[in-house]
């Protein structure tokens, strides 16, 4: 039997999110991803002044600011022929890092968890917890009073298979209480060096505006404990426990199965030598990063400008009755490949490169727990895992950073903005590779392109029909219950989407 | 707690506020809705970064949990529910059909270009008009939904406007309250909330603005304040010195962001030798032609800086 199942608006991602699939005897057999909105940030920079660029372009995305004022601020630094001092490359290291901890931490048990635990649950808790004990009052409450949507914004779930151990469900949702406090040490880890976030102050051409202390250092320290802490101990074990639980997801979602990485974390003079390395992991084999080789398609997306440009002649004229089109996002290739993003992709080919080899000890190690080869990585779960383990490896890597810090040093330096002049910004966001296109003509900026994670995750198909990384790991996915297609948002919310950032 | 004891509590808060002691009773069923998490609330999501749901999840000391299950009955949020595809659609229409609720806004609505905002099968900008004709009170949080912000700047394609110049617009007469911000600072929301369900409407400036919270210029309690007196002015990004010749758009932003401070009090754009961008400002980001920073000896043009 045919079906065609809508999951519109996809919710506990960013944004704004439909996925439309076609299924047959249960299975799904195609999807198409849908971005659902458009507010057109490259046509409102053009003709601004070229500093604007890293406080507006920080605002395409409330969850992953520090990400795009960093790759702005690289473009910009590239533009103006400099580089920052070694106090000014450590701090935006140290932001950028606690930022995607926060975001891998919400994730997990923000926006993924409730696709596993049983919230409801909570109604039969009978131990002395006090923030448990006090949300079974309150769910009790809310139930007994049948309130409109009671249970909001937790209930309702899909009726699906939940976690079925109390102990384990009961300890997820306990963890989901500490996640929501301890997310907020990473953005003020953040803040201490940018001044504050979502959406960071300090960050400047040259460096950053804020001085280093030996406060603020040790500030910092302690809330990087409270998180080592809380990695270690739970949310890594919170992983491995539900993907015990969830076997059938190694095999699921696994995507396009090629890789995608810009680099980022730069630990030497001149932003080089990144701590997670650039690269393109393609049939298995690692191959040198060409950004000559990413072109952006627009045949099934919602604008009229030419499609398979390079995003240094890119353009972005909305079309949003343009016939055959299905998404506000472009579609991103590689060497005409879709390619997959994120934490995977960066541990994988920091795996493949093999030059620091803390991550694939790590990655082994894991693995070894979980009793998994680095194949079933490629998968819904393994996603997850992957995010758990970057999340240790960067928090392991920010007490070294912090240590290199020098007090009463400076952490930037000054600059000049020329008239005419040009520059790409590549790192990486929480959710995977991020590029910043800079063009200045007489002063101000001329043109300016994002080519963004979600982009290339979520991308619909290109003009060549080849669906992209999210349409492709949808396909033979299991759907048991139509109305309630969990499996389905499983797999679409293992790959973390950020639509206001794929969009833009 | 009983009724008595909210009753109690409740006569103490009138004397406190002024009101006679037969405002008590409309006081404790208001303080028993929010301790037992009854106060209806709605949050949408038009053109939005998400930033301002990320900024209330940095709300301390009274944390996202205890908002949520003491404060308000959050019905649906687009982050945070585990309602999915149509589940949400049917949990967002259940709360429209009760009504009476408060309804939060985050984001612009694309008025020239309805497709550019989508919730399931139906326009950002359709939702919004029936949620808002339903609602008790309307909460318009961030700065483009108070004044349209980066997607309402010069060169935009999709004609955002900002929520009450929408609901101006569409005819609905609710009441609505802006809180300015990008992103708005999580007290500013949640003290917004409280006062709302606890006492009415707080009191609000002629933008809608609550006066509690935007009623000084960030220039007015700047910690580099002495430094303008001074005359000592910042000429390079990282020096001391007030930030006005880099741009600051302290003299014209009203926010209490120099004294509240973010991220619970860890630091705060100016302290951190950053100009304030003007980023809770009505005109923030509008012009291409106002920069958020000076260099290279640049001036604003005569007229544009309040100070």
């Amino acid at each position: 039997m045919k079906e065609t199942i809508s999951v519109s608006p996809v919710t506990r991602i960013e944004g704004h999110l439909g996925v439309k699939i076609d299924t047959a005897d249960g299975r799904v057999t195609s999807a198409r991803v849908v971005g659902e909105m458009f507010r057109g940030f490259e046509q409102i920079l053009r003709g601004r002044d070229p500093l604007d660029a890293q406080q507006i372009t920080q605002r395409i995305c409330g969850v992953c600011p520090v990400e795009h004022g960093i790759a702005s601020i690289l473009a910009q630094d590239a533009a103006y022929g400099v580089t920052p001092p070694p106090n000014g490359r450590i701090a935006r290291n140290l932001a950028q890092a606690a930022n995607f901890i926060t975001s891998h931490i919400t994730h997990f048990y923000l926006l993924s968890g409730l696709d596993f635990v049983d919230v409801a649950q909570v109604t039969t808790y009978k131990g002395n917890d006090a923030a448990l004990t006090a949300l079974r009052d309150w769910a009790k409450s809310e139930l007994a009073n049948n309130t409109v949507n009671a249970g909001g914004p937790f209930l309702p779930q899909f009726p699906a298979q939940l976690i079925k151990d109390p102990s384990l469900n009961l300890g997820v949702l306990r963890h989901y209480l500490e996640a929501i406090e301890v997310r907020r040490d990473g953005h003020k880890l953040g803040a201490l060096f940018l001044g504050k976030l979502p959406h960071a102050a300090s960050l400047i051409p040259g460096g950053i505006t804020e001085k280093i202390t030996a406060i603020q250092i040790t500030s910092a320290r302690a809330l990087l404990e409270r998180l080592r802490t809380f990695i270690e101990r739970v949310y890594l074990p919170d992983v491995v426990a539900v993907a015990t639980a969830f076997p059938s997801y190694f095999e699921l979602g696994r995507g396009c199965g090629d890789f995608l990485a810009y680099g980022v974390f730069p630990e030497t003079e001149g932003n080089g030598s990144p701590f997670l390395p650039s690269g393109a992991l393609i049939g298995g084999k690692l191959q040198r990063l060409d950004i000559a080789s990413i072109t952006e398609d627009v045949r099934y997306s919602w604008y009229s400008s030419a499609s398979g440009r390079r995003p240094t002649e890119g353009e972005t004229v909305p079309a949003p009755e343009k016939a055959g089109a299905y998404s506000w996002l472009k579609a991103p290739r590689y060497a005409g490949r879709p390619m997959e993003v994120g934490p995977l992709a960066r541990l994988l080919i920091a795996y493949h490169d093999g030059r620091d080899t803390t991550v694939k000890s790590a990655i082994d190690g894991l693995l070894k727990t979980i009793g998994r080869n680095p194949a079933d990585l490629v998968s819904a779960l393994g996603r997850h895992a992957a995010r758990a383990l970057e999340a240790k490896l960067l928090a392991d890597r920010c007490v070294e950073w912090l240590d290199q810090l020098v007090p009463n040093q400076p952490a930037g330096v000054d600059f000049t903005v020329p008239a005419t002049g040009s520059g790409v910004g590549l790192t990486e966001a929480a959710r995977g590779a991020l590029g910043h296109w800079i063009e200045i003509r007489d002063h101000k900026i001329a043109n300016y392109q994002c080519v963004v994670p979600t982009t290339w995750n979520c991308s619909p198909r290109d003009d060549r029909d080849q669906p992209g990384p999210l349409e492709l790991a949808l396909v033979d996915t299991p759907i048991a219950d139509a109305k309630a297609p969990i499996e389905a948002a499983r797999v679409i919310r293992s790959f973390d989407p950020c639509l206001a950032c794929a969009v833009h | 707690m009983t009724r008595r004891s909210f009753l109690t509590v409740s006569l103490r808060l009138a004397t406190v506020m002024g009101l006679s002691a037969s405002a008590a009773p409309a006081l404790a069923d208001a303080l028993e809705r929010i301790v037992r998490g009854r106060a209806h609330t709605l949050w949408l999501q038009g053109q939005c970064c998400s930033g301002c749901s990320i900024s209330l999840l940095d709300s301390e000391p009274l944390g996202p949990d205890q908002l949520l299950t003491r404060q308000i009955a959050l019905a649906f949020h687009q982050t945070l529910s585990g309602a999915t595809g149509h589940q949400a659609v049917e949990t967002v229409d259940r709360s429209i059909a009760a009504g009476g609720y408060i309804l939060v806004v985050e984001g612009a609505v694309p008025m020239a270009m309805p497709q550019a905002c989508f919730f399931g099968e139906e326009t950002f900008a359709s939702q919004l008009t029936r949620a808002a004709r339903a609602a008790k009170a309307i909460v318009a949080v961030g700065t483009c939904a108070t004044s349209g912000g980066i997607p309402a700047a010069e060169g935009n394609s999709t004609g955002a406007t900002s929520v009450p110049a929408f609901l101006k617009h569409a005819g609905i007469t609710v009441p609505c309250i802006s809180i300015p911000g990008c992103p708005a600072h999580p007290d500013w929301i949640v003290g917004t909330l409280a006062h709302v369900l606890q006492f009415g409407l707080p009191p609000l400036d002629e933008l809608g603005r609550p006066r509690a919270f935007f009623g000084k210029l960030i220039h007015d309690q700047c910690p580099r304040f002495s430094d303008y007196e001074r005359e000592n002015f910042a000429k390079n990004f990282g020096d001391d010195g007030c930030l006005f010749r880099l741009g600051c758009a302290g003299p014209i932003t009203k926010a209490d962001c120099n004294l509240r401070q973010w991220n619970g009090g860890t630091n705060t754009c100016i302290k951190a030798g950053a100009p304030c961008i003007g980023c809770a400002s009505e005109g923030f980001a509008a012009k291409r032609d106002f920069p958020f920073y000076l260099k290279n000896g640049q001036l604003r043009p005569q007229g544009e800086h309040g100070v």
